[in-house]
């Protein structure tokens, strides 16, 4: 029944139930003890107030029969007055009686009582009459008082029985209430009996339980201590191993902030460069329209070459129809000089002269014609030359053409390139800036390493401390077992 | 034009203006016995030479008009001081004739009147008797000897043994001796 439940709240009903059976036998005194009390008072009631009034009403009684018997004799006023006043004190105490009594016996002989007062009353009347008109008594017999002696006596008996009655009463109430305080002491007894025997079963059973759920426990908590203990131990040995882990985390990271250091130094420097290399490409764009002038007038002064070239050509051909005639002519000169040595021939002497002469001036033609071919031979090299440097001029002239092209591809190259170096120096500085960031970021790194690589020497000595405290709780568990008796962990 | 080139010019400047005062101061040599007047002409392709003193003329470009008949030799026939002189191709009389029209014509010495055309006119050269070699080559007989010259060795048209030729292919059996 009590399986699963915790040993406080075990101990807790055990020792509630010791309480409840406690506070049922309190309870129970209290409840006989006031019961036996009540009865007691009541006996006491019953016997001081109804056995005294009943004494009384024998004692007023008699005190009537002698202020009677002094009113007979001396029959004085005083005497009579005090004879009525017992009679009105005594019926007043028989209406006192009336209200306290309740057992119809002891009412029955109450009115007994008071039939028989009244009897001895109404026998009583007549006869102090008649001594209020008697001066001189002489004899009793006058009084004719005989009848009072019986029931003086009938009363005096009534009241008598009246008292034995109560007394009775009293003795039996007494009895009964002693009874009652008998059965109230066994009834106290018998819960104390209980009480002390489920205070009895409840520390068995505790103890059984104590020693079994301990010694469970305390097996459980050896074991318990036992992993603790290696794990302490292995928690020393990671401790240590994450110590020199951590040292050489924080090595890395201070050669890592001196390398971030150097880096941001490298992005300040690159930045710097950045924002010279833009202001070259400010100057640049001056460059670039100095060189679009100049290749302007390159073009222009190619032009004009090739108008030269081209005139030049011109001439050289005109100079060309000049050597043709020279060649001509001196072609005609050779023929003439040929035949007037064919003429001299046949003309004797004279002949022979005029035909050295014109053996003269057909050496002369035969030279010019020679010259006049070298400079033919000439005039086609400079045309050549001539063709030949107005095709590479306007090759040139293509050329230029093309650089110019390509020089514009280039300065919008060049320009995109200024661009991008604006944003190639608005990315360095980010990247100086995320640098800095970046280096604070790694100090703190340091920092929280260097905490990290303190709080982990901490955790390996504390880890150690463990160690030490499994062991002591493993030998305090030892003690335990042996302080509840189980012997068997 | 190169320095060199210039100093050359003018050498050669200097070269013939001394030559032709030489020419002035030099005796009169003798012109027939000493030397041989050739003029070095190409027919046909071919390189001759030719006596001048076997010529009486020497023209180039003339009008030639051509004449129906069967001798493909005979070009036609020109004017020549108011005579009518038949012109026949030597390179053909020669037997190795060209389709193109030769520029140049020669007056043949002597009678009867004969034009020899030929394509192109080398020079006129004087050289040493000695130089010529006699002798017939050929199986037509036009050519009479040898000469070395610049350029190589030519032979020597024969310019009578040519009119003997045409006259032969006009059907003339013998020269006449006119």
């Amino acid at each position: 029944m009590m399986a699963g439940r915790t040993f406080g709240s075990k101990l807790a009903s055990g020792f509630g139930l010791s309480v409840a059976l406690t506070l049922l036998m309190g309870t129970a005194s209290v409840f006989a003890l006031t019961v036996v009390v009540g009865a007691k008072d009541q006996v006491i009631t019953d016997a001081t107030e109804g056995l005294v009034l009943a004494e009384r009403l024998n004692t007023t009684v008699e005190s009537r029969i002698g202020n009677y018997r002094a009113f007979l004799l001396g029959a004085s006023q005083k005497s009579f007055d005090a004879m009525t006043a017992d009679r009105a004190r005594f019926l007043d105490q028989v209406t006192q009686l009336r209200g306290m009594l309740h057992n119809p016996t002891e009412l029955a002989l109450l009115d007994t009582v008071a039939q028989a007062e009244a009897r001895h009353a109404e026998l009583l009347t007549p006869v102090i009459e008649r001594r209020k008109t008697i001066t001189d008594l002489r004899s009793t017999a006058e009084l004719q008082a005989s009848a009072l002696g019986p029931a003086r006596q009938a009363l005096q008996d009534a009241i008598a029985a009246l008292t034995a009655r109560v007394r009775a009463d009293v003795a039996a109430a007494s009895k009964r209430s002693s009874t009652r305080a008998t059965q109230a002491v066994a009834l106290v007894v018998g819960l104390g009996v209980l009480a002390i025997g489920s205070a009895v079963l409840v520390a068995v059973r505790l103890s059984r339980g104590l020693r079994r759920e301990v010694g469970t426990a305390v097996g459980h908590i050896r074991s318990s201590s036992a992993q603790l203990e290696a794990a302490a131990a292995q928690q020393a040995s990671g401790g240590r191993d994450q110590a020199s882990a951590m040292s050489e985390i924080t090595t890395t990271i201070s050669e890592l902030l001196i390398t971030s250091r150097q880096i941001s130094d490298s992005a300040q420097r690159v930045s710097k460069i950045a924002e010279e290399t833009a202001e070259a490409a400010d100057n640049g764009d001056a460059t670039i329209d100095q060189t679009r002038q100049s290749i302007a007038a390159i073009r222009t002064q190619v032009d004009q070459i090739v108008a030269h070239m081209l005139a030049l050509g011109e001439k050289s051909q005109q100079i060309g129809a000049v050597v043709d005639l020279v060649s001509e002519l001196a072609e005609q000169t050779n023929i003439l000089a040929i035949n007037a040595t064919i003429e001299a021939s046949g003309a004797g002497e004279w002949g022979r002269r005029f035909a050295v002469v014109a053996e003269e001036i057909r050496k002369l033609a035969d030279r010019t014609a020679g010259s006049a071919k070298e400079i033919r031979a000439l005039i086609d090299d400079v045309r050549g030359a001539v063709n030949t440097t107005v095709m590479a001029t306007e090759i040139g002239a293509k050329s230029v053409d093309a650089g110019a092209r390509q020089f514009d591809d280039a300065t919008s190259s060049f320009r995109r390139i200024a661009q991008l170096v604006a944003t190639t120096n608005d990315a360095t500085r980010e990247i100086e800036l995320s640098t800095k960031q970046q280096t604070t970021a790694v100090e703190q790194v340091n920092v929280a390493a260097s905490d990290t690589a303190r709080v982990t020497r901490e955790t390996e000595a504390s880890a150690t401390q463990t160690k030490q405290t499994a062991a002591h709780l493993s030998n305090l568990s030892s003690e335990l077992l042996e302080l509840v008796g189980t012997g068997r962990h | 034009m190169s320095p060199a080139e210039v100093s050359t010019i003018a050498e050669r400047i200097a070269g013939l203006r001394g030559e032709f005062d030489r020419s002035f101061t030099q005796p009169a040599r003798r012109h027939d016995v000493e030397h041989v007047e050739l003029l070095s002409i190409v027919a046909g392709g071919r390189r001759y030479a030719m006596r001048l003193s076997q010529t009486s003329g020497l023209f180039p470009d003339r009008p030639v008009t051509a004449l129906p008949g069967p001798l493909p030799a005979l070009l036609g026939v020109a004017g020549f001081g108011g005579t009518i002189v038949p012109v026949y191709d030597l390179a053909a009389l020669l037997g190795h004739a060209l389709p193109e029209r030769p520029r140049w014509l020669v007056l043949a010495a002597g009678a009867p009147a004969l034009a020899l055309a030929f394509h192109e006119l080398d020079g006129h050269v004087q050289v040493p008797i000695e130089s010529i070699i006699a002798g017939t080559f050929g199986a037509r007989d036009s050519l009479g000897g040898m000469v070395s010259l610049p350029g190589g060795t030519r032979p020597i048209v024969d310019v009578p043994a040519a009119r003997a030729a045409v006259y032969q292919l006009t059907g003339h059996t013998h020269l006449d001796e006119e």
